[in-house]
Parts: structure tokens; sequence; C-alpha cells
């Protein structure tokens, strides 16, 4: 990529760190670390972010998850599209200070795969690839956000058994509004993940993108072993309505596990639909 | 024009003199308007709360004094001068604008901080002024007062922390519910404590309320007054596992509530949180019960030792409410020294003005042809004239005015002018 078009989103990991910065500095300094700048900073960055997008969209014709560094910054843009969305139908204070920091990690961690030379093999002009990846990317968004609100609610948790009454304890919500946002991005998100994941399965049966072993690629594995740690949290919930520590413990259990589909399947070797770009023009030679 | 306020306080005197000199919806009315009779061309505001008894009076010149004050409080409440005098406190002017300020940012209060002062001193400024008691400086002070308070509450963390044990105890219920609408309270014991603290959380929306004690009839006594359900005592495990918040102050001299029972409890509620607090001395609940998972418990120590916390982050707040106050009272003084200036620049205007038109009249009389738009046009100039000549003298009187010594001015206008005149009291 050229290094022009790699500007806009070192720019966007700088507002979201700004945010960061001042999502925290709110809770500990609120007199000097306006809420507002954090706000509005976040905001700059995902216009720009998705302006970026756009930008990589128009230029490669296809919608931009060509590489796996495209696809980090789609799944990073879903996260904050997500959670810009919920904080307005819902408005939990603070959740900012623990989401903005996740979403400005991740694009650093996005930053290194800039470059890498795993491209795409199967036409992106297919509705199966949309059908597939769009819901499972909200899917992905819905669960970052219950991974933030889970650290929120344990930490809340250690606040109130531990008696430490500071700050941060004051502008937490209450233990049960964090429980229900939770309980809420969960359950939205399930229903995408399964339904990315069945569009998945029928593409890969009638068009073989994956070879006849598919169900041994590691990310097929790794995303049927989410699908059922989620599947067991809504179990839990719906069926025994457990609430509390347990829930949050699972959750973050499970937020890893989709980080480790989305990304370690890469470094284990799996390359689900994707090709190093050597191998490609090794074949057409 | 001068203010003065004379009074007492919590501080300053013990309930026994505070009650004497105190007075009531029914009678401050009375006291304004036989005060105002005394004497006339004064303005007064009387705040009388249970910590406070103080009378605010703005004279002319300073004609009513400090004694005059205390012999009507004398008088009024039909009491000797020996009885209350020792305790009473009097400042004027500057000092008695801050005090004045100061109680109203309730940093003179029993609870520092609190705002129950801010209504109090709407309220008797409004008393006074239906009496037609309060004129141009009280009205000014007042409103003066009532906004510094404001400022003082927004500027500074004075009021935001809680400072008594069932405001923290509300707020810590707060952290772990979101509402309390559909949430069981289940009150073991039937101290005044509890009570308290059942009426914090009634008003925060609690209305699913079950009250357990050893005699039932008085179980049903609070039960009855937040419209809750009295149980036998006997009974109280049963509800255990129902309870959202528990709040436990029997005098038993053992455990009331155990970790066994509360570990069935969670079993049964899933994981879903429970509030307990244990204000009972000796303790009602086994404290290794805090380690139970999803389970909160509080006894006394734990709250009172935020509300302490508190206590102290609201007295570190005082020097920068202080700070606040003090620039007021200048803002104030300087605003005072103005008015003061504001007649003897009035009697100016009309004494000009008089002049103008007694000319006007001379030369009315010796152009006796003139039409009305040229006559106009002449009396339209004159006046012109007589405003831009004051204008300038007039905005530097006021601003030197507001450093100080506004007086010196008025005389120095009287005396280059040869303005004479009967002061009203303002």
């Amino acid at each position: 990529m050229a290094i022009f078009s790699h500007i806009p989103f070192v720019i966007v990991i700088l507002l979201y760190f700004i945010s960061s910065v001042w999502s925290i500095g709110y809770i500990v300094k609120p007199a000097f670390f306006n809420k507002k700048v954090g706000k509005w900073s976040m905001m700059m960055g995902f216009l720009i972010h998705s302006g970026f997008l756009i930008f990589l969209g128009l230029e490669s014709g296809n919608i931009p998850i060509t590489n796996v560094y495209e696809s980090f910054v789609s799944l990073i843009w879903c996260i904050l599209f997500v959670y810009i969305n919920l904080d307005y139908l819902y408005k939990l204070p603070s959740l900012d200070t623990f989401l903005v920091p996740v979403v400005t990690a991740l694009s650093i961690w996005s930053l290194t795969f800039d470059g890498g030379n795993l491209t795409i093999t199967v036409s992106l002009q297919n509705f199966w690839l949309i059908a597939h990846i769009i819901p499972i990317f909200v899917g992905y968004a819905s669960f970052t956000i219950s991974f933030s609100l889970s650290i929120m609610y344990l930490t809340q948790q250690r606040q109130l058994k531990h008696k430490l009454f500071g700050p941060l304890f004051t502008k937490l919500p209450s233990l049960e509004g964090i429980d229900r946002l939770m309980w809420k991005t969960i359950s939205f998100g399930f229903p995408l993940l399964t339904l990315g994941l069945v569009f998945g399965t029928f593409w890969v049966k009638t068009q073989n993108i994956l070879g006849e072993q598919w169900y041994l690629d590691y990310k097929v594995v790794l995303g049927l072993a989410t699908w059922l740690i989620y599947a067991a949290l809504l179990h839990m919930r719906l069926v025994s309505s457990f609430h509390g520590t347990k829930i949050a413990c699972l959750t973050i259990a499970g937020f890893c596990l989709v980080l480790f589909t989305f990304i370690g399947t890469f470094f284990m070797g799996s390359k689900h639909a994707f090709q190093k770009v050597s191998e490609q023009t090794h074949e057409k030679f | 024009m001068s203010i003065l306020v004379v009074g007492l306080n919590h501080k300053s005197a013990p309930v026994e003199v505070r009650e004497k000199l105190a007075f009531n919806a029914n009678n401050i009315s009375t006291a304004l308007s036989l005060f105002l009779h005394r004497h006339q061309t004064t303005e007064t505001v009387i705040l009388s709360t249970c910590n406070r008894v103080e009378m605010y009076v703005s004279s002319l010149d300073g004609t009513v004094k400090t004694e005059d004050v205390l012999s009507f409080f004398a008088d009024f409440h039909k009491i000797t001068l020996n009885e209350f005098s020792p305790y009473m406190y009097h400042y004027t002017d500057d000092r008695a604008v801050n005090h004045l300020f100061f109680v109203t940012a309730s940093l003179d209060s029993m609870v520092l901080g609190e705002s129950q002062i801010l209504s109090q001193v709407k309220e008797a400024y409004t008393t006074a002024s239906m009496e037609e008691a309060t004129g141009k400086v009280m009205n000014q002070l007042f409103q003066q007062a009532l906004n510094v308070a404001k400022i003082v509450h927004t500027k500074t963390a004075i009021g935001k922390k809680k400072v008594s044990i069932s405001s923290v105890a509300v707020e810590f219920a707060e952290k772990i519910f979101q509402d309390f609408t559909g949430k069981m309270v289940l009150v073991v014991g039937a101290g005044e404590m509890c009570e308290l603290l059942l009426k914090h959380l009634y008003e925060e929306g609690a209305r699913t309320i079950v009250v357990a004690n050893r005699t039932f009839e008085r179980a049903q006594e609070i039960a009855n007054a937040f419209q809750g359900q009295a149980i036998k005592y006997e009974l109280l495990g049963d509800y255990l596992a129902k309870a959202d918040i528990i709040i436990s102050s029997t005098s038993a001299p053992h455990y009331v509530i155990h970790v066994d029972q509360v570990k069935d409890a969670i079993r049964h509620r899933r994981g879903n949180p429970m509030f307990l607090i244990d204000i009972a001395v000796p303790r009602d609940i086994e404290p290794e019960i805090a380690n139970i998972d999803n389970v909160y418990l509080y006894n006394i120590d734990d709250l009172q030792s935020v509300v302490s916390q508190n206590i102290d982050e609201r007295s570190r707040e005082v020097e920068k409410c202080r700070a606040i106050v003090e620039e007021e009272v200048d803002h104030f003084m300087a605003r005072l020294e103005e008015m003061k200036i504001e007649p003897a620049i009035t009697l100016l205007r009309n004494h000009f003005h008089a002049i103008g038109k007694e000319e006007l009249d001379r030369l009315k009389t010796k152009l006796k042809g003139i039409d009305n738009g040229d006559w106009e046009q002449v009396v339209y100039t004159v006046e012109r004239t007589i405003n831009k000549l004051l204008h300038h003298p007039a905005k530097v009187a006021k601003q030197e005015a507001k450093n100080g010594g506004g007086y010196r001015y008025v005389e120095i206008i009287k005396k280059l002018f040869g303005i004479f005149h009967t002061p009203d009291h303002t």
C-alpha cells in the first residue's frame, strides 16, 4: 500500500488515543479532562475512519476486506459503529472509558498487519461473502462491547466488595445496569454470529472454497467454539437465569476466543480463503 | 446606608437560648412590621431556622444600632437582655454581607454544604418582601446571596458527597441496582435508623417492603408507614432468597443472619446480587457473608468511615468557597457604593433639567411666533446638551464610588452645584 494512503488511519489512531486518554482522565481529574474532548475526538476519528474505508473500497473496487489488514480496520469500524448506536440508545455512563482504549489497542495492533501479504483468494463480488462477513463482523463488534462491559462489571464489583470508593466508583453505573446492557449486546451478537456461520457453511459446501477438509480449518473449528461459548452463556442466562460475576468472566473468555478466531488463526497457519501474494504470483506462472 | 446583622447560631448559643429567640411562621410578619414601625426608613429580613436566628437591617448612615435590635428581640420575646445578649454576634457592612453569603452558601451550617439553608434564606427573604420590609439594599443583598450560594455549589464540591449514614447506604444500593422498583427490601429489627434508611429507599422508589421484628406489632407499625408487609420473625429465613436489600438492626446479642442461609439464598437467586446493611451493634449479620460471590455486605463502621471521608472532603472545599464568597462580597460592596451615589446623580439631573426648563420657558415667551416644529427642535437640543454634559461626570462618579468613598462624591456634587435634599431611606 502506498505510504500516503497509510496516513489517514494513523490520524484515526491518534484521535482514538486522545479519546482514550481523555475518557480515562475524566474519571481521575474531570476538571482538566473535559468529557467532550474525548467524545469529539472519537467521533472525528470515526468519521475519518469511515472515509478511509470508503477510499480503500473505491481503490480496490470491493468491500474493504481484501486482506487481513483491511478486514481488521473494517472490524474496528464495526465496533465503533455499534458502540455509537448503543450509546445513543442507552447512554450508559463511562462505557467509553472501557471501550475506546480497547479500540485504540486493536487499531495499533492492526497496523502490524499492514503490508502483510495475505490477500483474499475468493471473488469479492460474491453474495455469500457479504452474507458471511457482515453479520459476523457486527456480531464480533457487539461481543467486543460486551467484553468492555464485563471489565466494567468486574471493576465495579471489585470496588463494592473491597470497599474502594474512589472517583471511579462514583462514575461507574450500577452492576444491574451494566449486566443488562451486557446481556443485550450478547443477545444481539449471537444471532448475527449464527447467521454468519450458517451462510459460511452454505458457501463452503456449495463452492468448495476451503477444500475437501474444510471442517479442519482452524478458523472454522474456533468459530464453532466461539459460537458454543456464547450459546453456553445464553443458556446459562435464559434457562438458569444466571447473573453476576460468572457471566462477566465467561464473556471475557468469549471475547478472547473471538479475537483468537479472527486473528490468531492466521499465526497458526490457517488461511481461510486468504493466500500469500507470492503464492498467487507463483501459481500464475 | 449601612448593613447590620445581629443574631446567634448553633455555634454561639445552646438550643435553650436559640429556642427563646426563634420566630415562627405565625409571628414573623408581626415582628417585621413591629420593627419597621419602631425604626422607619429601614429595611429588614429575619432569618429564623432551628440552628440560627438572625436579623438583617439596612438603615441610612447606620441609624439602627446593635442595641436597638437586641432590645427589639428582648421586647418581642418578652425576655431580658441578659438571657441572650452574651450569645449574640453582630457584624456590619462588608462583614455582615460576608456573613450572609457564608450562611446562604451553607458554609456556616451544622452539616457543611447541606442545601436546606438555601431554601430557608429564600423563604425568609420572600416573607420580608411580602411584608414590604425590604427595599433596594435588601433586595440586592438577598438576591445576590442566593446567587452566590448557587455559584459556590456549582463551582466547588461542597455539597456533592453524601454525609449521612442512610444517604451513603442508598448511594451504595444505587451502585448495585439500577432502580428499586420491583426490588424487595427486607427489614430485620425496627430501630430508628432502619426507619430512616427505609424512608430514603422509599423515596427512591422501593415499594416492596417486608418487615420482620420480634415484636410483631412494631413490625406492623413500620410496615404500615411504608405500605409494606409485616412478617413473623420466625419466617425470616423464607424471605431471605427473595430479598434484594436486607437491612438489619436488631438488638440481638448474636448473629441473626448466617453464612449458610445467605449461601443458600444466593444459589436460589442464581447470582442476582444481594445488598446487606448491618447497622446493629453488636452485629446481626455474620461478617464472613461478605466473601460470598455477588453478596455485598456493609456494617455501620463501613458506612461511617465513608461519611467521615466525605465530611473531610467537604471541609477541604471550604477554602475554595471562602475565596468565591470574598470576591462576591467585594462585588456587592462596590455595587452598594454605586447605589449610594445614585440618588445624588438623580438629583443633579433633575437640578440641571429644572434649570433648562426654566430657561426654555423664558425663551418661549420671547419667541412668540415660533412654529411647533422649530420649538421642538430647540427643546430637544437643550435636553440633549444637558444629558451630554452630565453623562461623563455621572459615569466617572459611579466608577469612583465603586472603589469606596461614594459619600465623598455625593458631598462634592452637592457642594459644587448647591443641591440640598432630604434623602429617602435608600
